[in-house]
Parts: C-alpha cells; structure tokens; sequence
C-alpha cells in the first residue's frame, strides 16, 4: 500500500508541477490523471470510471492567467483515490471530489505564490548570466513545493482515506441520498459553464437544443451527435462560401 | 565576422522547451522563468557568455500566454529577432520586449479558446461517455487525441512564427477566419454539450409522491412521473443547465453555484421524507 501511496502522491505532485506539458497537459483533468491514479492503485476500471464522473462538473473548467474555479487537479487525483480507498459510487464520488475540489483551491493559490520566491532568486543568477542555475530554479523547487502541498495530501488520503467510507456509512440515509443526489446534480455546473462559453454568439443557442432532443427524443449517443454536428458545421461552412461568392460576384 | 545562424535543432529545444513555461508557474511574473528557460539554447548559439546575463534578462519580465497550442508562434517570432539581433544588431530589447508583450494577449486569447473550450470539452465530453460505459478507449483516446492536436498546432505555430515573423500572424489574426472556424466548431460543441445535459446529469422528483384513497380506489400520484415526464422527459436537467448559464451571466462564482445544487439537493431530499420515503 505504501508504494501505492507514494506514486499516487507522485501523480498528485506532477497534476499541478507541470515539468513539461508534452506530458503533464493531460494531467490537469481528471479523465486523465484520475485513470493514472486507478492503474496505480490496482483498480484501473474502477479508477477510469470514477474519474471520468468526477471530471464531469469540470468540462467547462478555465484557467486563465492562473487562476481557476475550482482545482480539478486535486479533485482529479485525490478524489479518485478516495474514491477507491473508501467504495464510493460514482456520484458519491463526484461530490466528494468538487468538494476536494473547492477545497484545494487554496492549495493552488498557495502554490502560486509560493513559487514567486524562485523567480526572485532566479533573478539574481539571470544578472550573472548562470544559465545552469535558471534551469535549476524552473525545474526544482516548485516541485518540493508541489510534493508538500499537492503530494502529502494524497499520501495521506490513500493510507488513512478509507475512514470516509466509513463516516459516510455511518450516517443516516438521507445524506448518503442527499450526496449521491448532489452527485448527480454537479455536471450540471461543467455542462452549463461549457454552454455559456460556446452560446456567446447568441445565434448558436439553437444547436445546445438540438444536440439537447437529438439524444432526449432519440437516444441518441454522444459520438453519433459529434458526427451529426460535424457535418451540419461543415453544410454551413459550404453554404456560407457560397453565399459570399454571389456577393462579390 | 561568421553569420550567427540557428540550427533546426535549437528551434525544436526552443518550442519542447515551451512546454516547460508553466513548471515554476506563479502569481507575480507567471511564465516569466519559464521563458527564460526555454531560450537558454537559443541565447548560447547566438551570444557570447559575457552577453548571458543581458540577453537573458529580458526573459524574466511578466510574461503570460496560451503556451501549448497557439502561442508557441510567439517564441517563434522571437527567436527569429534574436537571430536577427544577434546578426546586426539593428533590434533592440525593448522592441523585441514590446513584440512579445503586444502578442501575449491576444494569443492568450486564441489559444485558451481553441485548446479550453473547444478541443477539451468536446473530447472529453466524447470520451467521458466512453469511460462511463467501461470502456478504456476513452481515457486512452483523449490523452492521444489532444496530445496529436497540442503539438501539431504547436509546433507549425512555432514555425510560422519563425519563418513569418510577426506580420504574418498579425494579418492572420485580422482576416477573420479563426472566428468563422470557431463559430463552425461551436456548433460541434454545442450539440454535444447537449446530448450531456440528457446523459450526465441525474435529478429527479420521483421521491415526491403520494397515493390517494378515495371511493374509486387508490390513485397513485408522483411528482416525476404523473407530471413531469408527461410534460417533457429531461426537463430537469435542462432547466438546470439553463439555470447554471443565467447565473454564470449574472456572474455569480462557481463556488455559489456548488453550494446551491446542496441546497437544492437536501430539498428534495427534505420533500421526499416528508412524503414518507424515509
């Protein structure tokens, strides 16, 4: 369980010490991250199932410049872990995991501020030209910072977490209902963040209502209506074309 | 004196590099050091080490964008003004700082549009679907998909940057063909953003519900499924991505939003022992 721990600490470390997006861009959504955390926990179809519920009430998540509205990161890795430490269902589990989520927001401020004191002393080995010492200031100490606050969280969690299922057990039904039902309810927040983002020009709202009765009225699966939007797009790219070349002609 | 030349080789470093602009991501400079980091190849092929320290200063400014997908053209552009400067000195820092700080916001812009709202959701809300059926295809396809997409976008920004230099991504930016391609990509994400409202979302009123005794017999009433799957099956759950996009309009915090789904959530619940459930 140790060695579990550790590596599960090790994927909580690297979700928000991005050493190089070539591999860690993935790790900011919990589909990703959550699946590495369940392969290491042994549970690799439990974990992918969790995580991919956690990361719902996250598919609208930004950052811009920084900040975020919630840290899906931990959410991400920690929750799946919890997840599978204590035997959450899959709602369960997405509740807990915002809640970590909102939580851990904190984390992430602390790790951004933090981190200004290696650019300080990065500072000082730019004026001498230490080209070596730069690298070593991006690389290094953000990630004993990352390990501490992000590492040491899951470590704990995947050793002592176990304990929540417990709690949770021991609670009358109408909160294990309320939370499963809370569960159920938190995509809700990803799904309409994702559609004010995209409805911005207010002349597109129509196909959310489409896509909306394409899979209420005929059940329809998200990748038959990926393939059904992609060519509606394309219908209208040619028929816009079209239309602009009469009005230059 | 031999023309100073990059080599393909620093250009890859350069862009790989790149990626590492958020490894020691903080508050007060943001990509700053990373940036930094990520022209050390360049500034050791173009100068000489008592030049390090000036020529690696000005990396250390504020300095934020979209880093993987589209404002990897800016190192692009830099590092093709380096050469430049390198060569015959005729651009400064300041310009070369100004360049850099005119482009970040608008490719921040771009690129957190193409890769946060458009290529994440879409494959995610595709693969999520999968991964919930228990099918390891989708975890797997999404870390394949996006990563092919992050860094072949990556690296022809980075070199049209290179080769182009900035009039080119200036007279890109201006045509107004990224926003067409946008709204036509929308649209994909539009309809998928619904079919999730249907599949993802759970919420119900089927623990509100009674049975009425009368002289007929016993007449069974619920709230879910006497009225409101007669009226429109899924209303719920769309009522509450409509409801999430009016507040989010009304700027109310993510935060608040989670703490009102409780509310509602122990409501219902609250309702449904009232009608006897528990």
């Amino acid at each position: 369980m140790i060695v579990r721990a550790i590596l599960v600490a090790l994927i909580a470390t690297c979700s928000s010490w991005w050493f190089s997006h070539v591999i860690t861009r993935t790790w900011l959504y919990p589909i990703w991250s959550g699946f590495l955390v369940g392969i290491v926990m042994g549970q690799p179809m439990e974990g992918m199932m969790l995580a991919a519920a956690i990361n719902l009430p996250y598919v609208g998540f930004i950052t811009a410049g920084g900040s975020m509205p919630g840290n899906a990161m931990f959410a991400g890795s920690v929750g799946t872990a919890l997840g599978l430490v204590s035997g959450l269902d899959m709602n369960t589990a997405t509740t807990i995991g915002v809640l970590l989520g909102s939580v851990a927001v904190m984390i992430w401020n602390i790790y951004m501020s933090v981190n200004s004191v290696w650019v300080h002393m990065a500072d000082k080995a730019a004026a001498k030209g230490d080209l070596k010492m730069i690298r070593f200031y991006n690389y290094v100490p953000s990630f004993f910072v990352s390990l501490i606050i992000n590492g040491g969280p899951a470590f704990l969690i995947v050793m002592k977490g176990a304990v929540v299922g417990d709690w949770l057990a021991a609670m009358p039904q109408w909160i294990i209902d309320g939370f499963a039902m809370v569960g159920g309810i938190l995509p809700a927040l990803g799904i309409g963040m994702l559609l004010n983002y995209l409805s911005q020009t207010k002349k597109l709202l129509p196909f959310f209502f489409l896509g909306f009765f394409l899979a209420q009225f005929l059940g329809l699966g998200t990748m038959a209506i990926t393939v059904f939007g992609a060519i509606i797009a394309f219908i209208l790219y040619l028929f816009g074309e079209d239309k602009k070349d009469k009005e230059v002609a | 004196m031999a023309e100073k030349q990059l080599q393909k080789s620093d250009l890859v470093k350069n862009w790989l590099l790149g990626y590492s602009s958020e490894t020691c991501y903080n508050y007060e400079r943001l990509q700053a050091l990373g940036n930094a980091n990520a022209f050390i190849p360049i500034i050791k092929r173009l100068y000489e080490p008592d030049q390090y320290a000036q020529e690696i200063s000005k990396y250390m400014n504020f300095f934020n964008t979209e880093p993987s997908y589209m404002g990897t053209v800016i190192h692009g552009i830099t590092a093709a003004m380096e050469e430049k400067r390198a060569n015959d000195g005729d651009i400064t820092i300041d310009e070369i700082l100004s360049v850099r700080s005119a482009l970040m916001g608008p490719l921040a812009g771009i690129g957190d549009v193409v890769s946060q709202s458009i290529v994440y959701p879409i494959l995610a809300g595709v693969c999520i679907q999968l991964a919930l059926a228990g099918n390891y295809a989708g975890p797997i396809l999404f870390e394949v998909i996006y990563k092919v997409i992050m860094l072949t976008l990556g690296y022809n920004m980075y070199m049209m940057g290179y080769k182009q230099g900035k009039s080119a991504i200036i007279t890109f930016l201006k045509t107004g063909v990224l926003n067409k391609m946008l709204d036509l990509v929308s649209i994909v994400g539009l309809m998928v953003v619904g079919s999730m409202a249907v599949n993802n979302i759970t919420y119900n009123l089927s623990l509100i519900g009674w049975e009425v005794q009368n002289e007929i017999g016993s007449v069974a009433f619920n709230l879910q499924e006497t009225v409101l799957d007669a009226l429109l099956p899924g209303i719920l759950p769309l009522a509450l991505v409509l409801a999430v996009r009016e507040l989010l309009k009304k700027r109310t915090k993510p935060t608040t939003i989670i703490l009102l789904m409780f509310v509602l959530a122990f409501i219902t619940v609250g309702l449904g022992a009232l009608c006897g459930a528990y």
